[in-house]
């Protein structure tokens, strides 16, 4: 049996290699994915080695506040811990570090860099210690630490990029405005300058603190211990000496701590990849599934022979399944080697968004290999499991004559399992999304529910493939003759097949569709709140949430002109508010309301300095009242309490959920940025003059930018679009295997047809018809997958958007355009996918098809 | 008794001559060197415009070989073949596909038709291919000839192998091509069916001037000849005319010692 196995795999390699290339693409993906995050992961813990190489212990304070993704903020040191250090037996030398944003700006006056989506841009203070100054001054000549308050050192990679030499001034963007400051030294991180695209600006200690920190304050003291102290027993002599509220680690701690930092937030981009790599080997089970079915179809005779002569059913089985691991192992194999390729492909794609990643050593850990080679295996014998049992059922009878096997699909218990399952997935799609989270984890539930839905769709399609292939080929007769009536009755004569071929694509597509839709959605829906709740004129936007921002000094210059009735800044901030740690908006209340629309209001928005105004869904979900005091924890002050003065409803959101007067923000923030900046401009003036105005004073703070009502929405929109992107681009992945699916569909049933094919070119059919014919197959094919994707992404759409009703997503929008661009797309796709199969077809020589 | 028709060729007329095709001096050579297999050795034979000829020998005698050169569904080594006054040799594949669509008509031993068309939409199949409409008049007469008129909406899946075959036949002379090539027509179904395909045959030649061309191994089929030409290994090596079943029968007994 076993000969009999290999012998098969080896006469029809070429058949097997074809499915295969599904499932090595899906395998290729997730090792890329896997090599990619190794290798970012060890290159950011190089990184953090290296530029804490020399030191011994680190000491910082024990303030801190850590909401999802905007970081940990934590606590700034007073000076006077650096001389407490200092004093420490033990500390050979200890120096304080300053740590904040600072953005330089270029030749024209844009802003360097992005730091809302990219690599951030650093403002520090110099150490000429070399032990704790990861930067090293260039050797050439002239370089030297800044000591004037109007210095700067440049990082190297900077100075290159935007022409910046010793001598030359430069603008940089701080917290106090934009400066100008003298460069006097350039530096590079380590020796191979490899700050991953990071910018850097050096100012003495003094004007640092100043600039980019607060002054009298440090984020860090690094300490160079004796070289035969232990770091140990060194963190042991400084904890000793410290205050309240700050602690210390060795050097090997502070090292871990920042590189488990990473792992984390890398982890998450990791798990947004593997997502897409599971939705690519599912489809990728459907391609194998089909694929199987119709060489087992195929083998009939070869089957039936070898139960005739005595083979089990379950030999049958195993020797079905053995083919499938086989395959399995080698599609795996290949496609370990081929993720390698996509993630050199992949760091190029970061690379454009401006996070360069060094080339060099790539990291393969074992663990790639050996998932790489389990997850081909799995999914290519799971997909095989059902026809490998129906290869067991076929009759010994069949080898003699032909047994009458019933391709259409048509069955009462089909469409009862088939009904069952799919309103057993929509219950759980809806369970997840409207039902309370306590119980089940809903994004699981919804993801179960989901791939229910698929393979209820995938039974349920052969019921409806003919009716629906026989219209959507309805024209081709008149359109292309007998050409045309073949193809639209070769795509109806085996529903079962067509359904199966039809079901990767329709995954993929509902996929894209739902996307398409939900964006359309969003953007209709911000488009709403801008319209109904913005009532200003202009929108100083910085694009930064937690790091940097507008200079508030920005909105004091912007009430200063005559043309502008108001403008007010709106903060961002993260704190522990009532138990959970989460984040705020800050900035004048009150004047805020004239500006925005916050809806009706309990209280009063002018807030004290002890005081806090919380929107109402979320009141609602506390039981919170007016004059109820909430535990609160901020790194940068000791306040534990604030009162609830206001109510807002808010629906636009523009305010979050919670909100500090500008009092209590200053109070209890050291870092004080203006993320957006709205403007009211007084009613008499002309509007084009007012911008005018505006447009003058915000030149000085190039990481704004201007905008009007349209210009927001289009921002917000536009904000969608990269991720948009993105997502498709990864989702290609999918449309490719569904493609390589219709592919390999057709070769298989050409190469059944081949003696039907011969006929017709026999009696007349030219070439050129012939691949038309299959062609137009392939399209019906597609098309049908397409439309059933769109239905199926259309139900998602609206069931999602209903479900965020409460958190914004007001609007239904379905994007008609867009989905008609899908439909012509998979109508190519079905084009591309015959090409191959269509020449095939056409190459075939007349007389061995017919004496077949 | 109706007076024959010679039907109107569907491309140039067949310039004043009487040969519906010919093949002169026609050689096929398989493989090379030692291992080289002549399957025709030189054939020079001529088909009448009108008539019923066969083709007969042995296993190997090279009378397939000699359709499918004529037929245009092979090419030669040597020599030349000719359907009325086209040389094939000097036709590309277009032009070939073009000549088999509107000027041959075949009828195959089996797997005849096409499964998921209909019995008139295989009949009106060459016809279609070429985008032309089918001429009604005519293919009404050859559907009642053949005796299909109440089966012409079913697919072959629902005919007996007869009705296929008869399905076959009419589609070979529904578009009136200038010859007709049958391999082994009753080669697969029974006696009985095998008579009533060879007599519509003979009906469409003496009826409608057809020329038909057949090959077989079956000394009955041949009977139904107006003339037989022998074949083996690859050479033309008697001929007959009137044949009888048993006049056939001594004659093949003879080539085969």
């Amino acid at each position: 049996m076993l000969k009999a196995t290999l012998s098969n795999l080896r006469a029809h390699k070429w058949r097997l290699l074809l499915t295969g290339l599904a499932v090595m693409l899906g395998v290729a993906f997730m090792s890329g994915s896997f090599v990619l995050g190794d290798t970012i992961r060890s290159t950011f813990d190089d990184l953090f080695e290296d530029a804490n190489a020399g030191t011994d212990a680190v000491v910082r304070s024990s303030e801190v506040v850590s909401a999802a993704f905007a970081g940990d903020q934590r606590g700034q040191l007073d000076a006077s811990v650096l001389d407490d250090v200092l004093a420490v037996d033990g500390v050979e030398d200890a120096v304080g570090a300053v740590v904040g944003f600072a953005q330089y700006v270029d030749d024209e006056g844009e802003p360097v860099g992005d730091p809302g989506q990219g690599a951030p841009t650093f403002g520090f203070n110099w150490t000429d210690n070399t032990d704790l100054n990861p930067y090293i001054l260039v050797d050439d000549g002239v370089s030297r630490g800044p000591s004037a308050p109007d210095e700067v050192v440049v990082d190297k990679s900077t100075a290159d990029a935007q022409d910046f030499a010793v001598g030359e001034q430069v603008t940089i963007l701080t917290q106090q405005g934009s400066v100008v400051q003298m460069v006097v030294g350039l530096a590079t991180f380590g020796v191979e300058d490899a700050s991953l695209g990071a910018s850097a600006a050096f100012f003495a200690t003094e004007t640092a603190q100043t600039l980019v920190g607060t002054p009298g304050k440090f984020e860090t003291v690094s300490v160079v211990g004796d070289d035969d102290l232990d770091q140990r027993e060194l963190a042991a002599r400084i904890a000793v000496a410290l205050p309240a509220d700050t602690e210390v680690l060795t050097g090997a701690e502070f090292i871990e701590q920042s590189q488990d930092q990473v792992g984390q937030a890398l982890q998450f981009i990791s798990i947004f990849f593997l997502v897409f790599v599971a939705i690519s080997l599912f489809v990728g089970t459907f391609v194998i599934y089909n694929s199987f079915s119709i060489i087992i179809a195929q083998r009939t005779r070869e089957t039936a022979l070898l139960r005739a002569i005595g083979a089990s059913q379950g030999q049958v089985i195993w020797s079905v399944l053995l083919e499938a691991v086989l395959l399995g192992i080698v599609a795996g194999a290949v496609g370990l080697v081929a993720g390698i390729g996509v993630a050199i492909g992949l760091q190029a794609l970061l690379s454009a968004f401006g996070l360069d990643i060094p080339a060099s050593g790539l990291s393969i850990k074992p663990r790639t290999v050996v998932w790489s080679i389990i997850v081909g295996v799995v999914v290519t014998s799971v997909s095989a499991v059902i026809p490998a049992w129906r290869a067991s059922r076929i009759p010994p009878l069949a080898a003699i004559r032909n047994v009458a096997q019933d391709s259409s699909g048509r069955s009462v218990v089909r469409a009862a399992i088939g009904a069952a399952v799919l309103t057993l997935g929509i219950v759980a799609i809806l369970g997840g999304l409207f039902g309370d989270d306590d119980t089940v984890n809903p994004l699981i539930l919804v993801g179960i529910g989901v791939l229910v839905t698929y393979i209820a769709l995938f039974v349920l399609g052969p019921l409806i493939a003919r009716p629906v292939s026989r219209f959507i080929g309805a024209p081709l007769p008149a359109l292309r003759g007998v050409a045309g009536t073949l193809a639209r009755e070769n795509a109806s004569r085996n529903p079962k097949r067509t359904a199966a071929t039809a079901a990767a694509l329709m995954v993929g597509v509902s996929l894209v569709a739902f996307i398409t839709i939900f964006a359309s959605s969003t953007k209709a829906s911000i488009e709403e709140a801008v319209d109904e709740a913005f009532q200003g004129d202009f929108l100083i936007d910085s694009g930064a949430f937690g790091f940097g921002g507008l200079s508030p000094v920005l909105a004091t210059e912007l009430n200063a002109l005559d043309e502008v009735e108001a403008a007010a800044g709106i903060r961002f901030g993260v704190a522990e508010l009532d138990g959970s740690e989460t984040f705020l908006f800050g900035g004048d209340a009150a004047g805020l309301n004239e500006i925005l629309d916050v809806g009706p209001t309990d209280g009063s928005l002018d807030l004290a300095v002890d005081e806090i105004a919380v929107r109402r869904d979320l009141a609602e979900d506390r039981g919170y009242q007016i004059g109820q005091a909430i535990p609160v924890r901020f790194v940068d002050s000791d306040t534990n309490a604030l009162t609830i003065a206001a109510i807002y409803t808010d629906d636009a959101n523009f305010l979050g959920n919670y909100f500090l007067g500008l009092e209590a923000y200053e109070a209890n923030y050291l870092e004080n940025f203006d993320t957006q900046v709205i403007i009211d401009i007084d009613n008499d003036v002309d509007v084009d003059q007012a911008r005018a105005a505006v447009e003058l004073v915000a030149d000085q703070y190039p990481n704004g930018t201007v905008l009007d009502q349209i210009d927001i929405k289009e921002q917000q929109a536009g904000q969608i679009d990269p991720i948009l992107n993105i997502i498709f681009a990864l989702l290609g992945l999918a449309i490719l295997i569904a493609l390589l699916g219709i592919t390999n569909t057709l070769a298989l049933s050409i190469f059944e047809r081949s003696r039907e094919l011969g006929l017709l070119r026999a009696v007349g059919m030219t070439r050129r018809q012939l691949r038309s014919t299959i062609r137009w197959e392939s399209v019906i094919t597609a098309l049908l997958g397409t439309a059933l994707g769109i239905v199926v992404g259309l139900f998602f759409g609206w069931v999602l958007v209903r479900a965020l009703d409460s958190q914004g997503l007001t609007v239904f929008r379905i994007p008609w355009t867009a989905l008609i661009v899908i439909t012509v797309l998979s109508a190519i796709i079905g084009v591309l996918a015959a090409i191959g199969p269509a020449r095939r077809a056409s190459k075939l020589v007349i007389l061995d098809a017919i004496a077949m | 008794m109706t007076t024959p028709v010679a039907p109107p060729p569907p491309g140039a007329p067949v310039a004043g001559s009487t040969i519906a095709a010919r093949a002169v001096n026609a050689a096929k050579i398989y493989g090379s060197g030692d291992a080289a297999v002549r399957a025709l050795d030189g054939v020079s034979v001529d088909f009448e415009t009108a008539r019923f000829t066969a083709i007969m020998g042995p296993s190997g005698s090279g009378k397939s070989t000699l359709m499918h050169v004529i037929a245009g569904l092979d090419d030669l080594s040597s020599g030349e073949v000719f359907i009325g006054d086209i040389n094939l040799a000097t036709l590309n594949e277009k032009q070939l596909t073009t000549l088999r669509r509107d000027r041959i008509g075949f009828v195959f031993q089996a797997f005849n038709l096409v499964p998921t068309l209909t019995a008139i939409e295989n009949i009106n199949l060459p016809t279609a291919l070429a985008g032309r409409k089918p001429d009604q008049e005519w293919v009404d007469r050859v559907v009642a000839t053949v005796g299909l008129g109440d089966r012409l909406t079913h697919r072959p899946s629902e005919l007996s192998g007869g009705q296929q075959q008869r399905v076959a036949v009419a589609r070979a002379l529904a578009s009136r091509p200038s010859i007709i090539f049958a391999d082994e027509p009753t080669g697969n179904v029974d006696s009985t069916t095998g008579a009533e395909i060879l007599q519509f045959m003979r009906h469409a030649v003496d009826q409608l001037g057809q020329t038909i061309v057949m090959v077989t191994h079956d000394p009955v089929a041949a009977g139904y000849a107006d003339r037989i030409v022998f074949l083996a290994d690859g050479n033309v090596v008697g001929e007959m005319l009137e044949p009888t079943a048993e006049r056939v029968l001594d004659q093949m007994k003879s080539i085969g010692n």
